[in-house]
């Protein structure tokens, strides 16, 4: 599994930069990630490397889940500091994953028959990490409302 | 695309009863979604059959998005009612999806090297598709979670004359505070020069000083100390002879539930933020 998928997460990291730059475009002009709109370019750029740093090193964690506990509930405490709404954070991560696919795609990542095969495999691990990360990120975020609510009720 | 992704639609909806069965199975022993399982089974299989029939509707659809629109609000309600945590909600979803590809793989559905080419598109497809449910169905917990805080606090901005007034609404408090303590000056007057009295009237001036305290919060608590001062001053000036002792405590009770009130209120009002 590990040699297979490993052609689409070199491509990412060594492309954090790149990648990172068109999805700050998209984000910054797609309808259903409003918040972002107004945040600086730099800014959201470094979101997004930050995320596909982490990403190669969950990706070959033999324990991901954990990783992604560990990396991601920070990830989800600062947007969730910074007011973006949990359904735009999530639709900015799933933009991440479609932005990371669409350059191994552009670069003909996986071309000849037997690369397909890999497409598969690379895709299928790709999702798990990032169902891994979406659930983390929600269920943070669910937590930070609850903690806050909570809060609010003891200074009443 | 869609070429690609009809044979893998073809039998999703031949075999949502058995997919769904699977994944029922599946998520209601799950770690990850431990609310699922004191839920009926057949409540659960359905859920899925609804999910993976909405598949073909959206591949054919003009506007996927639109069309998913319809049971991903559903799908989030019939949750919310019965106090899934969002995390679940959205785990459960991932879920159907992982049960889907799994079912297709199992039954050997793209073998050949142009099949693992329309598997790549199929997967494709299949991944946008659930980026828009989830998207929809996290978007209306939450217009559900605001929905229920804004029922709750419902009530309470009503007094505080919130919404529709707009500027308006703060003229309107200013005003009527006014009037107010115009009416427990007079009543003071009243009270001690004519009738002699302390008691009684004073229980009326918590009147202005629960308003004050919803309307303004913590400031509120300077109507109370103008209502308390009002009563030891006149207690002074008119009621000579009469102890003190009553009028202190009354003046004093007046503050305590001003301040009380104000700063309940503070809180309620950081929570209304929030949402």
């Amino acid at each position: 599994m590990k040699a297979f998928t490993a052609k689409l997460v070199d491509l990412t990291q060594k492309n954090a930069e790149t990648i990172a730059r068109q999805w700050a475009k998209d984000v910054k002009t797609n309808e259903k990630t409003y918040t972002y709109h107004e945040e600086s370019e730099e800014k959201i750029i470094r979101q997004a490397k930050y995320f596909y740093n982490n990403f190669q090193m969950m990706f070959f964690n033999e324990s991901p889940y954990e990783q992604a506990k560990e990396v991601f509930e920070k990830y989800a405490e600062e947007r969730y500091r910074e007011g973006v709404p949990l359904h735009e954070a999530l639709y900015a991560l799933i933009l991440m994953r479609r932005h990371m696919w669409l350059y191994a795609e552009f670069q003909s990542l996986f071309n000849v028959e037997v690369e397909h095969r890999q497409a598969v495999e690379s895709l299928s691990r790709t999702i798990l990490m990032f169902d891994y990360i979406m659930y983390v990120v929600t269920r943070q975020y669910w937590k930070l409302m609850k903690l806050e609510c909570q809060a609010k009720e003891n200074t009443r | 695309m869609q070429a690609y992704a009809a044979k893998l639609i073809d039998v999703i909806e031949s075999k949502a009863t058995n997919i769904s069965g699977q994944w029922a199975d599946d998520v209601m022993t799950h770690k990850r979604t431990p609310s699922y399982h004191s839920l009926p089974k057949d409540m659960v299989i359905n859920q899925g059959i609804n999910f993976y029939m909405l598949f073909r509707r959206m591949s054919m659809a003009e506007n996927p998005y639109e069309e998913a629109k319809t049971f991903s609000w559903q799908y989030a309600e019939d949750l919310y009612k019965k106090k899934i945590p969002l995390q679940e909600a959205t785990y459960a979803l991932m879920l159907l999806r992982r049960h889907l590809w799994l079912y297709a793989e199992f039954q050997g559905l793209f073998f050949t090297a142009l099949e693992k080419q329309q598997a790549v598109e199929s997967l494709n497809r299949t991944i946008l598709l659930f980026d828009y449910v989830s998207y929809q169905v996290i978007e209306k917990y939450q217009e559900l979670i605001i929905g229920s805080v804004e029922r709750r606090l419902g009530a309470i901005k009503t007094l505080m004359m919130k919404g529709r007034m707009g500027s308006e609404g703060g003229t309107l408090k200013a005003a009527l505070m006014t009037i107010f303590l115009l009416c427990a000056c007079l009543l003071t007057y009243y009270s001690h020069v004519t009738l002699k009295t302390e008691i009684l009237f004073t229980h009326l001036f918590y009147i202005p000083v629960i308003f004050a305290s919803i309307w303004w919060g913590k400031k509120g608590i300077f109507t109370a100390l103008f209502l308390g001062v009002l009563i030891l001053t006149s207690h002074a000036l008119f009621l000579t002879g009469i102890p003190f002792s009553g009028d202190i405590v009354r003046a004093g009770m007046l503050i305590v539930v001003g301040g009380v009130i104000g700063w309940l209120m503070e809180g309620i009002k950081k929570v209304e933020e929030m949402y």
